[in-house]
């Protein structure tokens, strides 16, 4: 669906953002980004590209070097560390390595991301059995996230991103460790979350075939910078002027 | 509501998953309570036996020859001009001869060849029970020396000082002990949730990561804190009172213990004991929570 970017607010909002680890390793570099209520937007490139940092970046795990990021209208380095906790409540993040806790049963780990909102475990129960249901994984449920394959593993990881029905949802890499089949359930949670909920959602991923053929946006990252995607019309692309 | 039931339910999670720390802890604490709170308990009722050995004091002032009956009230009346004074008793040879008497019963025959006037007569000098410093007593005792014919001043008061000596020292000990509570609960406490900070590292890191509160990660751990001193200390106090029911019960009747009459302490001191050892877990947990845990 095309966009005014005149006259729409983003939900996130990059400017001129760099960050540089010491001692000089540029992992951005002057990226300035876009996104808006309710897009799923696939930030691509290989591996070392940038692509964990803009996540880490958007959820506060780490500050820019320079520039400015905006989250539902909130400058990220002037809000308060309790603000942060606030915000990441509202933002499901589906890590790289899971993050998952291995002697916790899956549905005590998807349970976690509900818990420090106070639902109520009514609530709880019902929400971990839909999104377990939809990622195949029902009768993984007591099981200890320790003995589960990376497979199942990474689906957990995203159910738990996705159970508080965040409005906005970073993926990294959520397919890397997935079949087709099981690639295809991730696809239809991401498709259901952001149709059903109109959740925004941003795909950090190297697998082409997720992105292939898909209408969204799609953005290539390498060594630190952001341009179109090669196979993607110019037009598609939200660059901000700054 | 949920709120709490959410802290609740952490603060029973952390307990279980370092239950043995936890009871170790919850050993020390109750170990230090006790210590404490024994010596404490000896020191209060000393304190007591020591005021009513004071409310008991007399000065016994012995003469080198009666006093005569137109001479007393001008004695009388010099002497509680020194210090106040409820009563003085002037007792002769013959009234102190016959005390004697009265006081051995049957053996009072031994005292047929000694004849009535081997006893000094006396005067007795209760002051009032404001008199209760050792100084001032020994000062109203060289007074009563400088009396016509006085020989001699028996006061007790060597007893008396003796016991406040001993009295000062229990103070010590209690004063080191309170020491020693203070510092074990703290430091007990601080190390115990460390422990529990790093078993559970990794779930803080995720809980973080998840958006949880610094109220929802912190309070179960204070909470922690709060009930290993409410039970540490509940327990060191029940053991303190069954052995001061053992002691009660074994050892009553006359005798020496009978002589202090010992009591437990009364309901607002027990309180204040119980309270003490929370606000010292709590603050050894604020201390943990502060040093450990970044959010």
């Amino acid at each position: 669906m095309p966009r005014d970017a005149s006259t729409e607010k983003p939900l996130v909002e990059l400017v001129n953002v760099t960050k540089i680890y010491p001692p000089d390793v540029v992992a951005a570099e002057d990226v300035s980004l876009r996104i808006y209520k309710g897009e799923i937007l696939f930030l691509t490139g290989m591996s070392g590209a940038g692509k964990t940092t803009l996540i880490k970046l958007i959820c506060c795990l780490e500050t820019p070097t320079r520039g400015l990021i905006e989250v539902a209208g909130r400058d990220l380095s002037r809000i308060s560390s309790a603000g942060v906790q606030r915000m990441r409540q509202k933002i499901g993040v589906a890590y790289q390595d899971f993050r998952l806790l291995d002697k916790q049963t899956v549905l005590q780990n998807i349970a976690m991301a509900m818990e420090v909102t106070y639902a109520s475990p009514k609530l709880i129960r019902m929400r971990v059995d839909e999104l377990l249901d939809l990622l195949n994984l029902s009768d993984k449920r007591d099981k200890l996230a320790g003995e589960l394959s990376r497979g199942e593993q990474q689906r957990v990881a995203l159910a738990r991103a996705a159970a508080n029905g965040p409005s906005l949802l970073l993926a990294d890499e959520p397919t890397g460790n997935l079949d087709p089949v099981a690639t295809e359930l991730v696809i239809n949670l991401f498709n259901y979350l952001n149709e059903r909920n109109g959740t925004t959602i941003v795909v950090a991923t190297h697998d082409e075939s997720i992105y292939a053929d898909t209408e969204h946006r799609v953005m290539s990252l390498s060594k630190g910078q952001l341009s179109p995607h090669p196979t993607r019309a110019p037009q598609q692309i939200e660059l901000f002027e700054a | 509501m949920r709120f709490l039931a959410y802290i609740l339910r952490q603060t029973g999670k952390n307990l279980r998953q370092t239950w043995g720390t936890q009871i170790m802890t919850l050993l020390t604490v109750t170990l230090s309570v006790l210590i404490f709170a024994f010596f404490f308990l000896i020191y209060t009722n000393m304190l007591r036996a020591s005021e009513r050995l004071g409310n008991d004091v007399r000065l016994i002032v012995y003469l080198d020859q009666e006093v005569a009956e137109q001479a007393r009230p001008e004695l009388e009346k010099k002497i509680r001009s020194f210090a106040p004074v409820e009563k003085i008793v002037f007792v002769s040879r013959s009234e102190a001869f016959a005390r004697l008497g009265a006081q051995l019963g049957k053996e009072k025959d031994v005292l047929n060849d000694l004849g009535p006037d081997f006893l000094p007569p006396s005067i007795e000098v209760y002051p009032l029970k404001t008199l209760n410093d050792l100084t001032k007593i020994s000062q109203f005792s060289d007074f009563l020396l400088t009396l016509p014919h006085a020989a001699k001043v028996q006061t007790g008061s060597d007893w008396l000082r003796r016991f406040g000596y001993f009295t000062n020292l229990l103070r010590i000990v209690v004063l080191l002990s309170a020491g020693l509570l203070i510092i074990s609960m703290t430091f007990i406490i601080s190390y115990t949730l460390r422990l529990t900070v790093l078993s559970r590292q990794g779930e803080l890191e995720v809980l973080r990561l998840l958006g949880a509160t610094s109220a929802y990660i912190r309070l179960p751990l204070l909470l922690e804190g709060m009930l290993q001193g409410l039970l540490g200390s509940s327990l060191g106090i029940a053991a303190l009172y069954s052995l001061y029911q053992w002691v009660a019960n074994g050892f009553s009747g006359p005798g020496f213990l009978k002589l202090f009459n010992i009591t437990f302490f009364p309901p607002e001191i027990t309180a204040s004991i119980l309270l003490a050892s929370v606000v010292l877990c709590t603050g050894g947990s604020l201390f943990s929570i502060r040093r450990f845990i970044r959010i």
